[in-house]
């Protein structure tokens, strides 16, 4: 009996110690998670980091890494390896968990981490091809042994980091989630890639375009798909004149309509994804030298997306953001050279339509015989489960999904095949490897030949004085209208039938008017001779930019900086002026009237101390749900929405528009009756959100701007970010989207650079550099970039690496 | 109150090297040795154990301006950063307490 005790108070001890090294769903193992020595608590920075030396086999030569007072590193390198090597080592060093979960999720592979919470997310992954699409990109760049090399240089520096580490030192996400890092690669350089492909060109409405074919008829698809807005303000102007041969396309005598209204994944991009830049010619500016801005609109996150650098070897000094696993500069400058981008909406995602032989999916009908298909076996690991494993068909089109949707119940399956630029063999890098290098303008045009996806509208400005813009990528070349909706994968004039030769791509340099620019908006009028898109962002944006430069002269970086900061709404100058006068004012009581007086005397600037724009957007998002949902609701399928800014003028242009009904009431509204019902709801809904009219209602609180933990950690963002801007504003500030990075450069013969993203080099949540420039970014503030000649004499303190 | 100081320090020492769990050590060989009666040791144990772990993770927050331990609060949704560091210190506490209390329950023939 004298040992029960003892047993029993041990094996409580036992349990206990095993409990809190054990993961519970979600709750770290809570005994190693709140060791001070080694669980979360060791992740709290105390103090700035040391100097240090360390060497390593890999290396040939020298490395200095110096850090500035934000913590930006300066590589300076005797060779390519070492200058790699050392931008993996210290990027790792920086921002490892976000570089792993990145890769993590473009290979669809989260879930041997994180559990079944992300095996659809995964699964998904894995359907559309992404990893099968960076293991060809991974041979394309094996070709290119300068390539190559930096991708192995890098991945030795990632490593060497790694394997540095003991799990008291790994970032505080990994003791979090309860994993550890693994070894880097250059495929995972090649699906971080993929995973820019899939957030910047994974865009496709082709079965809801088809859908809204079938219940709406072909009258509608022109009226608000093909009819371009007249004040389309295209990237390549209308005077660029097209002195090419245009490479003549065959198309269907008919148009394709597919076997039922069926709902595939939806891959809308989100408004928020696009950019602003700009380059305008030394005749405009006050320096006689060109001056080149850029602000990339992505989703805000900590860390940010971007990493600043500067890398320093022989024949290479180049300085701006990277991404975290890709070697190389990817926006910033040179001694020489500035560039910069902005995503173009070109398509080049399309789904076909598949007719197989029998259920084995072996086989499949296209020009007019069986052809066979091939398979693809997906293993995805999940976390405290088994293996899951996804057998996925490929046809020539692409990988197959199958649609499964209320709409298709008791009817044969419908299979999709998916033709999707990301799974083309294409060497990428070599064009940033190229824009870091270049001197010239021609080098830009060279490079951008190596440019596949996801595609781009590259700006340069040089200091020989030249700027211009090139819409970069390889594009298919289609028929009009190819591929907006769903093809027919039987038929071979469905098939991208061969490209377009980049020289051809649309693109301008020196135009007449002293500088270019890009916004998402259409690449190129309407007389350019290739069909490209029919869905490219409002041209709110781009408008607004060409109208500003077109009336600026002696152009300085302050003004540039401004002009960032610009949150005028194309949008609501365009169409607030007929709904006050379309709104019926008789039946307005006190409150409204003294809310749309507010509005009244708006000057369309979205400024975060006002309350009318959000007043306006709330307005505007009812009456557009006011005039199309009704209808939209009516059908069984999904359908595609029409653009806000061909919207606008259909309203304005046809008062009796059917649509303006509401067809769920016996009454028939009118034009007036949807505005006047919309803004009293507004009212309505305003109220009850954020209480009376005042000071609550001001656009910097409405603009809900939560910054997430890229991981959705709770407490590692930073909420409620009170701001300007808009998303149909220059500064597209809104609801956690916006400038991830903003940056002004003067090219001359000293080029000086500019620039400011929402975050801090350090990917730390622990340490106070992680969102330390946060608030410059909210307040338009600009860091003058150290662009370093030699080695500096001051820093905050000093990486060396050398060989052994 | 000796008790308690070798704890503390043995286990702050061994836990520098030595995976978190390693804090149960000295419970068990402290409270086998000092032949204390159960509950008054697991008081010690859990009172030694409650300092270090404690106390480490006060001084990282004061040093740290609370940048972190504000985040874990956030993430936890206990509100305070305190409350943080009072879990680390009952957590190390209680896993010291039991090894203690396991250890003198041992040595219960030395008290008879």
């Amino acid at each position: 009996m004298q040992y029960l005790k003892p047993l029993v108070s041990f094996l409580v001890l036992i349990a206990l110690i095993v409990s809190l090294n054990t993961q519970f769903g979600t709750i770290p193992p809570l005994g190693k998670f709140f060791d001070p020595d080694a669980g979360f608590w060791a992740n709290a920075e105390v103090s700035l980091p040391n100097s240090d030396d360390f060497s390593f086999d890999e290396l040939t030569g020298e490395v200095s890494v110096f850090f500035d007072e934000r913590r930006v590193p300066h590589i300076f390198a005797d060779n390519e390896y070492d200058l790699y090597f050392a931008q993996g080592y210290v990027t790792a060093r920086d921002r490892l968990f976000q570089m792993e979960m990145q890769t993590y999720d473009a290979a669809g592979r989260l879930s041997e981490n994180l559990g079944e919470r992300t095996l659809s997310r995964d699964m998904g992954t894995r359907r559309l091809g992404m990893p099968y699409g960076a293991e060809k990109a991974l041979e394309e760049n094996k070709k290119d042994p300068e390539i190559f090399a930096s991708l192995k240089a890098y991945s030795d520096g990632v490593n060497a980091y790694i394997s540095s580490l003991s799990p008291k030192d790994y970032p505080v996400e990994y003791k979090i989630l309860d994993f550890a890092p693994e070894e880097w690669t250059p495929l995972k350089t090649a699906q971080m890639l993929k995973n820019m492909t899939r957030i910047l060109a994974a865009g496709s409405q082709d079965d809801r375009t088809s859908n809204t074919a079938m219940y709406f008829g072909d009258e509608f698809i022109e009226k608000f798909f093909s009819t371009k807005p007249a004040l389309n303000d295209p990237i390549v102007p209308p005077t660029k004149e097209w002195d090419f041969e245009h490479i003549p396309v065959q198309a269907p005598d008919t148009l394709f309509k597919p076997a039922s209204a069926v709902e595939l994944e939806s891959f809308q991009r989100p408004e928020g994804i696009g950019s602003n830049n700009w380059a305008i010619s030394g005749s405009k500016t006050e320096s006689g030298y060109p001056i080149l801005s850029n602000d990339p609109h992505l989703s805000l996150t900590l860390p940010s997306i971007w990493y600043e650098v500067q890398l320093h070897a022989p024949g290479l000094n180049t300085y701006g953001v990277s991404l975290q696993g890709v070697p190389g500069v990817i926006i910033g400058f040179n001694e020489n050279t500035a560039w910069g981008t902005t995503n173009t909406g070109a398509d080049v995602m399309d789904w076909y339509e598949i007719k197989f032989r029998d259920a084995s999916k072996k086989e499949y009908w296209h020009d007019n015989q069986w052809k066979p298909t091939t398979t693809r076996i997906e293993e995805v690991k999940v976390k405290g489960q088994e293996t899951v494993v996804d057998t996925v068909f490929y046809t020539h089109h692409g990988p197959v999904t199958k649609v499964e949707s209320d709409i298709n119940e008791g009817r044969e399956p419908v299979y999709h095949a998916l033709r999707w630029i990301a799974h083309e063999y294409s060497n990428d890098l070599r064009n940033f490897y190229e824009f870091n290098r270049a001197k010239t303008y021609s080098d830009f045009e060279e490079a951008v030949k190596y440019w596949t996806a996801p595609a781009q509208n590259f700006v340069f400005a040089t200091n020989e004085g030249d700027i211009g813009v090139y819409v970069s990528g390889k594009f298919p070349n289609k028929w009009e209208y190819q591929g907006r909706t769903v093809s027919d994968g039987t038929d071979p004039l469905y098939d991208w039938q061969g490209w377009i030769p980049t020289e051809q791509n649309p693109n301008i340099k020196n135009p007449e008017r002293g500088f270019v620019s890009s916004a998402n908006q259409e690449s190129a009028a309407p007389d350019y001779p290739y069909y490209l898109e029919d869905d490219y962002a409002p041209y709110e944006r781009g408008r607004r930019i060409n109208d500003l430069l077109a009336g600026m002269n002696d152009i300085t970086k302050e003004d540039i900086q401004e002009m960032q900061m610009d949150d005028y709404s194309y949008h609501a100058s365009s169409i607030l002026p007929q709904l006050l006068e379309w709104v019926n004012r008789d039946s307005l009581n006190n409150d409204e009237i003294e809310i749309l007086t507010a509005v009244e005397n708006w000057n369309f600037y979205n400024s975060s101390d006002l309350r009318a724009p959000g007043v306006f957007r709330w307005w505007w998002s009812n009456l557009y749900s006011g005039i199309f949902n009704d209808e939209y609701r009516s059908t069984e399928a999904t359908l595609r929405y029409p653009s806000r800014d061909r919207v606008i003028e259909v309203m304005k242009a046809e008062p009796d528009f059917a649509f303006f009904d509401n067809i769920e009431t016996e009454k028939i509204e009118t034009r007036e009756d949807v505005v006047t019902d919309t803004f009293k709801e507004t009212v309505r809904e305003l109220t009850n959100f954020y209480g009376e009219f005042g000071d609550n209602w001001n656009w910097g609180i409405m603009i809900n701007n939560d910054f997430d933990h890229i991981a959705f950690i709770p407490g590692f963002g930073a909420e409620n970010v009170y701001s300007s801007g808009g998303s149909e504003s220059i500064n597209a500030t809104r609801n956690s989207w916006g400038p991830s990075w903003r940056m002004v450069v003067e090219v001359g013969p000293e080029v000086k650079g500019y620039g400011v993203y929402p975050g801090g080099a350090s990917g730390n949540p622990g340490s106070p550099n992680y969102d330390s420039m946060l608030e410059s970014w909210r307040t338009g503030e600009l860091y003058e970039l150290q662009f370093l000649k030699e080695p500096p004499t001051e820093f905050l303190y000093q990486l060396r690496f050398k060989g052994n | 109150m000796i008790l308690v100081l070798l704890i503390a320090i043995t286990a702050f020492l061994l836990n520098l090297f030595l995976p978190w769990w390693s804090i149960a050590l000295p419970g068990v060989l402290f409270g086998y040795l000092f032949k204390q009666r159960g509950w008054p040791s697991f008081g010690w144990g859990f009172l030694a154990l409650f300092v270090v772990w404690g106390g480490q993770a006060l001084y990282t927050h004061f040093v740290n301006d609370g940048i972190l331990s504000s985040r874990i609060a956030d993430m936890l949704g206990v509100g305070s950063p305190f409350i943080v560091i009072l879990v680390t210190g009952v957590l190390g506490g209680l896993v010291s307490g039991l090894a203690t209390l396991s250890g003198s329950l041992l040595n219960v023939k030395g008290k008879e």
